[in-house]
């Protein structure tokens, strides 16, 4: 899509907007939630939308993996067991995500796109309509710009808008976010060369405000992927760990999970995918009682491994991480990703062990 | 493309006690077309559920070299185990797999065959025996090597009787604990070692059972002249989806569910995270 395609659509049109994309499908968008907070809810009028907000504190990666996730239900009829698959997922439009969080879900995507493809999350993905706000004022925590997230998407939307004032810059990033726009000819028009213009120069702005000090991957990486984080680094960090899982579920990239079956005692068994963390005891404890990973520092050192490591940059193409800082925000015990890169960059180095 | 968490269903067509907690289970698919097509490497494991206990994995123990015969052998020892247990013939499981690599062998033909099972490790390399003798010219020297902690615990009796009938397999047999009437060997697996003639440079080891027992087999094997990749092991971890996504199986960046569970023991050097 070339600037060609790029419209601008008057702030006072939005609500219209609005309307007709929820005519369209259901719209997934930050709005304020009961207790003040802002969430991903559905919406059901347009004045609901948040336009300025703080990115909400759990991402959007349940409309690709819901936490409790129904994956068939199983009854026994007349003696035999029936499956029954749920119905496909209806069409959606996520409607002002952040950068951080469209990668995130295109990240979930591409997990479950590889090797074996799981066709339960491809689908919801494929219903999935993409409107992502750029951001022009990094939020205070993200450092999204170290992860190839953001603030500006360069692809893994379908409709990328920025914010210019009295207007909003809408580009497209796939034919379906031009069909998006062709629906409403009457409310966006052609963009301008001052417009492509002044989005550029908010884009060279938010890329300044992130300073001089990011988050150092590289050299962290370098330490995971040669063994050559010493041993004892894990083990001053991992008391800090509070083991509640909570960077897990907050993080827009995990997605381990678990499978269990759930019977309601008169016959019909529902299959469930559940979130699960690394970070619990019980999530490698075998059948037998043994476990390999039951000391918290291993388990700590699993999960750096996994989002950090060149070996699982290599598989998935980048760290699993989009610097959306939300694991900042809700650990307790500062074993947060920054901290955790940080401390490992700052380390003594260890000799590492022959391969 | 399938939903891959979803299981087909198999009914349990004939069931045999091994020891007082084991037990092997025939199973087929319900589909005629589906159970036509079941095709599988020995190696490779089941996702089996029993519905409202929930799931787990177990490995294939039959071979592939006889159609239609799909078998597992459970111990019992938690929840989803002591449900199976209470099925019986006729009754209806949930199906998922074959998952994971399995044994390459095709790779193996005409070396010799040297398998060192302890314990429930046996069923795992019951399919590759039988894989093996079925095409009996392919390889060269077969040799069976199991131990288990008492007579009473070692599974496939009729076919260790079979198996030790037969002039083109040496098969030996120990115990950790004898039991009155037991005129066999006392000791661990490795004192068989010494029982046969080894021949490193021309067999391949594949070894399976507890951990412990596969750490001592093992380096026993290295120290008398194996080379790394002449060892052939399968690992075992708690598998949940059993297709490579879950993370709950991972050593470094591999999945044993999917890049194992069959690694030999230059792969298994080299995991690491």
């Amino acid at each position: 899509m070339g600037a060609d395609d790029c419209r601008t659509i008057e702030r006072g049109d939005l609500d219209a907007w609005v309307s007709r994309l929820l005519a369209k499908a259901d719209v997934i968008a930050p709005v304020r939630g009961h207790g003040g907070d802002e969430v991903f809810a559905s919406v059901v009028s347009p004045e609901q939308v948040l336009w300025s907000f703080r990115n909400p504190l759990l991402p959007p990666k349940h409309l690709l993996l819901p936490q409790t996730d129904t994956l068939t239900q199983i009854r026994r009829v007349n003696g035999h067991y029936q499956i029954e698959s749920p119905p496909p997922p209806q069409p959606r439009i996520l409607l002002n995500v952040r950068s951080c969080d469209a990668v995130g879900l295109a990240f979930l995507r591409q997990m479950h796109a590889q090797d074996l493809p799981d066709a339960s999350v491809l689908r919801r993905y494929d219903a999935l309509t993409v409107i992502s706000l750029a951001c022009g004022q990094p939020c205070p925590l993200g450092f999204c710009v170290c992860c190839d997230a953001g603030p500006f998407l360069k692809a893994d939307f379908d409709l990328q808008l920025t914010d210019l004032g009295d207007r909003l810059h809408a580009e497209p990033g796939t034919a379906r976010g031009k069909e998006l726009l062709d629906l409403a000819p009457d409310l966006f028009r052609p963009a301008h060369q001052a417009d492509g213009e002044a989005r550029a120069a908010l884009e060279r702005q938010a890329l300044a405000s992130f300073g001089k000090e990011t988050c150092h991957f590289a050299a962290a990486m370098r330490r995971i992927s040669t063994r050559r984080v010493a041993p004892e680094l894990w083990a001053k960090l991992s008391p800090w760990c509070l083991e509640c899982g909570g960077c897990n579920f907050a993080c827009p990239t995990c997605y381990c999970f678990g499978v269990s079956d759930r019977s309601d005692g008169i016959g019909c068994t529902t299959r469930c995918r559940t979130w699960d963390s690394c970070q619990y005891a019980e999530f490698t404890l075998e059948a037998s009682g043994h476990n390999p990973r039951a000391q918290p520092a291993e388990r700590m050192k699993r999960r750096f491994y996994h989002k950090v490591s060149a070996q699982y940059f290599q598989r998935d193409g980048r760290v699993g991480c989009v610097g959306c800082g939300r694991c900042v925000q809700v650990c307790m015990g500062t074993t947060d990703m920054p901290a955790v890169v940080g401390a490992i960059r700052r380390g003594a180095w260890s000799p590492g062990r022959p391969a | 493309m399938n939903d891959l968490l979803v299981p087909s269903i198999a009914t349990i067509l004939e069931q045999r006690d091994e020891t007082p907690d084991t037990r092997t289970y025939r199973l087929r698919l319900r589909d005629d077309g589906e159970a036509e097509c079941f095709d599988f490497r020995p190696g490779q494991f089941l996702e089996l559920s029993v519905f409202g206990a929930g799931e787990a994995p177990f490995c294939l123990a039959s071979s592939p070299t006889r159609r239609g015969n799909v078998e597992v052998t459970v111990r019992r020892c938690g929840r989803v185990t002591d449900a199976l247990g209470a099925l019986a013939p006729g009754d209806e499981v949930g199906l998922r797999g074959p998952c994971g690599n399995g044994f390459d062998v095709s790779a193996a033909e005409g070396q010799d065959m040297l398998f060192v099972a302890g314990g429930i490790g046996l069923p795992p390399l019951r399919g590759l025996i039988w894989n093996v003798l079925d095409r009996r010219e392919s390889f060269g020297r077969v040799t069976i090597l199991y131990g288990a902690r008492t007579p009473s615990d070692l599974v496939y009796k009729q076919e260790l009787r079979d198996w030790g009938a037969r002039e083109d397999v040496e098969l030996r047999i120990t115990v950790d604990r004898g039991e009155p009437g037991w005129t066999g060997n006392v000791g661990m697996v490795p004192i068989l070692f010494d029982l046969v003639d080894l021949r490193p440079e021309t067999t391949i080891a594949y070894v399976c059972g507890p951990p412990i027992m596969i750490n001592f087999v093992v380096q026993d094997l290295l120290k008398r002249g194996f080379a790394v990749d002449r060892v052939i092991s399968t690992l075992e971890r708690m598998m949940q989806c059993g297709v490579g996504k879950c993370n709950h199986c991972c050593v470094g960046s591999k999945y044993l569910c999917r890049d194992g569970p069959v690694f030999s023991f230059r792969e298994i050097r080299e995991l690491w995270e």
